[in-house]
């Protein structure tokens, strides 16, 4: 059974070498095979039809064709033909493949990517998984695990004694460790795939590791500020689905070719693509209560300029701590929204609020004014309203 | 053999059924029409005008939960004094997952956005929308009235509406949450009246 297992899990070597094939030539459309592939498929066509009906899913046509547009640039314009993509409205920085080519990417990645080529990785990566049918191989790696965990457990039981009992425990923690590996060596060579595209694409595959690098600098942001130890990003638990952090960032830059360093990484055309959708994002975010991760999310979007909702998605940030140095903060960061775009509403909105709070009273009620008569049907009108009104 | 295994079996029944017993004792509880109970261990007492469920999983040290035909169907949640510092409900980790607090300068305005990010925090989720507000007494106190949708983790989308007033810096409030797919529009009414017989 051992044996069995061992074959069913074809460990995949890690990658040492900087070299990194290009992907395999592609075979046309690729149907599943045997009972197990094709039952996965199955159930992955039930989720989509569910997927394609949920509340969360984004329709808007110009994001989806922008982020397929991206796809089919990253991988080739005949392998992007097998994959749907679909964006749901979830505040995580996630995203993920199943075995019948549904991708699904949640809007928190778009704050965490700055430019194409970042989130050209993250295809990339969830293509790769798609390309080298991971699900079906993992599927195979848990049953054959399952199977060999069940067994010996009836042998055990026959046994019966004290020290079969210890065996079945070690071989437990053994089989189901073995397992978690293989997944991050999935992990890996869907990295390494996501590289592969990216070098033989037009954009910037450093860009991979600088997004690593950027997911790190965020999560020590974030412990930071709740006070809790600086995370790991290098060593690996045993059952951890994915590399960490540090190794990928390393791995990734690595493997990238240095040639490609000048390439364009269309940061331009990444902030256009989703100027429309940048307010709601960060608002989703920054009402998380994730003070450390939001304050660097907003500062890594501004590294190319800070804009007017980024000085509104601060001043909200820092508000909503509601600190009496927050208030003051966050005065200071509506007005600056408000320097950069007068027009935008909520920054006067805040910028009322703050003021009404730091002890100036007459200058908040001119600001929500002003909120109200540039948009006098908000939802919170009422009661913006009643802090408004003059005789208060 | 057999008797002492069978009597085995009847202590065994018997334990379960006194387990049960006990369980059933602290479970959720039966609301009577027009009898005046205090609510989220505060001041606030409710005369429901008709008959509700209170359920004895609490949300918070200081909200408490009625429903009608169960709390995923609609739930009608109080929260009685909840101080400056202090999280509307409870934390599943102070130190990893912390809830937004209520803040000593917080405006009537402001708590549809504290119960918004309490919400989005806690559950996980990505579309939470406040869609009215007005000013309206509760408590017999200067309050807010406000409404909002949201999908929740279970993929539904659902309606509430909120009751809340500030006094002395403390927050009370009561809020309906129910599908958006006829259960709100059915329990809002019985919700408005249980908050017109709320009373400190």
């Amino acid at each position: 059974m051992a044996v069995s297992l061992l074959c069913a899990a074809p460990i995949t070597a890690r990658a040492a070498d900087s070299v990194v094939p290009p992907p395999p030539p592609y075979l046309g459309a690729y149907q599943p095979q045997g009972v197990d592939e094709i039952g996965l498929w199955r159930d992955e066509d039930e989720e989509e039809k569910a997927l394609a009906n949920s509340p969360t899913l984004i329709r808007d046509e110009a994001l989806n064709s922008y982020v397929r547009g991206l796809l089919c640039n990253t991988v080739g314009a005949d392998r992007c033909q097998a994959a749907r993509i679909y964006i749901l409205r979830m505040p995580i920085p996630n995203a993920s493949m199943a075995p019948n080519g549904t991708m699904r990417i949640f809007s928190g990645m778009f704050l965490r990517t700055r430019n194409e080529a970042e989130l050209a990785t993250i295809l990339g990566h969830e293509f790769g998984h798609f390309e080298q049918r991971h699900s079906l191989s993992q599927f195979k790696a848990r049953r054959s695990s399952s199977d060999l965990v069940q067994w010996a457990q009836v042998l055990a039981g026959i046994g019966g004694t004290r020290q079969a009992f210890s065996d079945f425990n070690q071989l437990q923690l053994s089989v189901y460790g073995r397992l978690s590996r293989f997944g991050r060596d999935q992990e890996r060579e869907a990295d390494r795939f996501s590289i592969a595209y990216l070098n033989g694409s037009n954009m910037r595959p450093q860009a991979a590791s600088a997004f690593w690098q950027n997911m790190m600098d965020e999560a020590t942001a974030s412990s930071r500020s709740r006070g809790l130890n600086k995370p790991d990003f290098h060593s690996v638990a045993l059952f951890a689905s994915h590399p960490p952090d540090g190794e990928r960032a390393v791995s990734m830059a690595v493997l990238a070719n240095p040639d490609a360093q000048t390439r364009d990484d269309g940061a331009a055309r990444y902030r256009t693509a989703l100027a429309s959708w940048m307010p709601a994002f960060l608002d989703d975010q920054i009402k998380l209560n994730d003070f450390g991760a939001s304050d660097h999310i907003i500062a890594s979007l501004a590294e190319a300029g800070w804009t007017g909702p980024l000085w509104l998605a601060r001043g909200d940030l820092y508000r909503m701590r509601g600190n009496p140095r927050d208030l003051i903060l966050a005065a200071e960061f509506y007005g600056k929204a408000l320097e950069a775009d007068p027009a935008l509403p909520e920054a006067s909105r805040g910028l009322g609020l703050s003021l009404l709070k730091t002890g100036r009273p007459s200058e908040g009620k001119v600001a929500l004014r002003r909120y109200l008569d540039l948009k006098p049907d908000a939802a919170d009108a009422g009661a913006i309203r009643m802090l408004a009104s003059v005789e208060e | 053999m057999k008797t002492s295994m069978n009597s085995r079996i009847v202590h065994i029944v018997l334990f379960g059924v006194g387990l049960l017993g006990s369980v059933q004792a602290d479970a959720n509880a039966y609301r009577e029409k027009g009898k005046a109970a205090i609510v989220a261990n505060s001041t606030m007492t409710i005369t429901p005008p008709r008959d509700w469920n209170s359920l004895s999983a609490k949300p918070g040290k200081k909200a408490e939960s009625r429903t009608l035909d169960g709390d995923l169907l609609n739930e009608v949640t109080f929260y009685g004094g909840i101080a400056a510092g202090e999280p509307l409900i409870r934390e599943r980790s102070k130190k990893r997952e912390p809830l937004p607090k209520l803040s000593q300068s917080a405006l009537l305005a402001e708590l549809p956005e504290l119960l918004e990010a309490t919400y989005r925090a806690s559950k996980g989720i990505g579309s939470f929308t406040v869609t009215g507000s007005a000013a309206e007494p509760f408590l017999g106190q200067k309050g807010i009235r406000f409404t909002y949708e949201y999908v929740d983790r279970d993929e539904l989308p659902r309606k509430g509406e909120a009751h809340a007033t500030l006094i002395g810096g403390t927050l009370y409030m009561a809020t309906l949450d129910a599908p958006r797919l006829h259960y709100y529009d059915a329990a809002l009414p019985e919700f408005q009246a249980l908050v017109r017989s709320a009373k400190l």
